[in-house]
């Protein structure tokens, strides 16, 4: 629901590095998005194609790596990683109450570009 | 030419919020980031909240709306300092917003600061705003099934007033299921289930938050 102001943060976080850096234009972003984190790749892409025009990133594409929900049972006390979009329960016990320990991760990991 | 970056798309929203709590802290000021859906009852429970503790607490108040200053008149009617934030369309309030407004309050003369949110059970809960305690609110005609559809804003609250039950009498919805299943998300949250409308079980909401205070 919010993913403009995520691309708009994003596109900052790219015309900062990419003036640090000499860049003239950035042609691929990296993300990785966690699937915890609330953000849904497929709309922060459209947002961030809507928002890039006139910037520095205007022929950039976003490559997005997903990191599927991981946490810790404080029922059974195991670790465990699920490929499904949400997590209620424990995967290996069905109890409902454990730490998120990955999924929630919103960065921008690299970029590419030409001088 | 690749360029490693490695930054939290997050990071000025968190930034903000950490200077707010900064700020809020030194002045001695507790702030609740109250969330719910639209109706579940923010604004009826902070008025009724202000009208019974308003003698022993100074109340400050933040809005956000999406449009429209009707929940900052009714607050301002009960003679408490309040900002109305409309986002113009936004699902949720940030910590630029909230700092931006931070001026416009008298800081000096409140104790405690209530953040009321856009009405939202979705995106609230991502945005560190520079509060103390995430407080959310679910009227119980919204449904039992709420806490496992919206997990991450159960699970990041302290405390969780399941409101209206006044009318569980006309209703199916099972306040035992509501109250296991958010236990069940996290096992610390504070439930206190009230009518903001009949008044009944406040007393234990208002000695939890009097128990934030810091002056």
């Amino acid at each position: 629901m919010h993913e403009l102001s995520i691309a708009l943060s994003v596109l900052d976080i790219v015309r900062t590095a990419a003036a640090d850096s000499g860049l003239a234009s950035v042609t691929v972003v990296r993300l990785r998005i966690g699937r915890a984190s609330g953000v849904q790749p497929d709309s922060l892409r459209f947002a961030f194609d809507c928002s890039k025009e006139g910037t520095v990133a205007e022929a950039a594409v976003l490559e997005i790596e997903e990191v599927p929900i991981g946490g810790r049972c404080d029922v059974c006390d195991h670790d465990f990683t699920s490929r499904e979009p949400y997590v209620l329960a424990c995967p290996l016990c069905g109890g409902a109450s454990f730490r998120v320990t990955t999924g929630d991760e919103l960065h921008v990991l690299d970029l590419e570009g030409e001088p | 030419m690749k360029v490693k970056v490695v930054t939290n798309i997050l990071k000025a929203n968190t930034r903000l919020a950490e200077e707010n709590r900064r700020e809020l802290h030194e002045r001695g000021i507790t702030t609740i980031n109250l969330m719910s859906s639209p109706g579940a009852g923010k604004t009826t429970l902070l008025a009724r909240t202000i009208r019974d503790l308003g003698a022993r607490i100074r109340f400050g108040v933040i809005e956000g709306d999406i449009q429209g200053t009707h929940d900052a008149e009714v607050i301002a009617a009960l003679g408490v300092p309040v900002i109305q934030i409309n986002t113009a369309g936004g699902c949720h309030l940030d910590a630029n917003m909230v700092q931006s407004v931070l001026p416009e309050l008298p800081l000096e003369s409140i104790g405690l600061l209530v953040i009321e949110n856009v009405g939202n059970l979705v995106c609230p809960a991502e945005f560190d705003l520079g509060e103390d305690a995430k407080v959310m609110l679910l009227s119980i005609t919204e449904g039992d099934d709420k806490p496992l559809k919206y997990p991450r804003m159960f699970r990041e609250c302290e405390a969780l007033l399941v409101n209206k039950v006044d009318l569980a009498p006309h209703l199916d919805v099972s306040l035992e299921k509501i109250r296991a299943d958010a236990l069940g998300l996290n096992p610390a949250l504070k439930v206190f289930e009230v009518s903001a409308r009949s008044g009944q079980g406040l007393e234990a909401w208002y000695a939890w938050l009097e128990g934030k205070l810091r002056r």
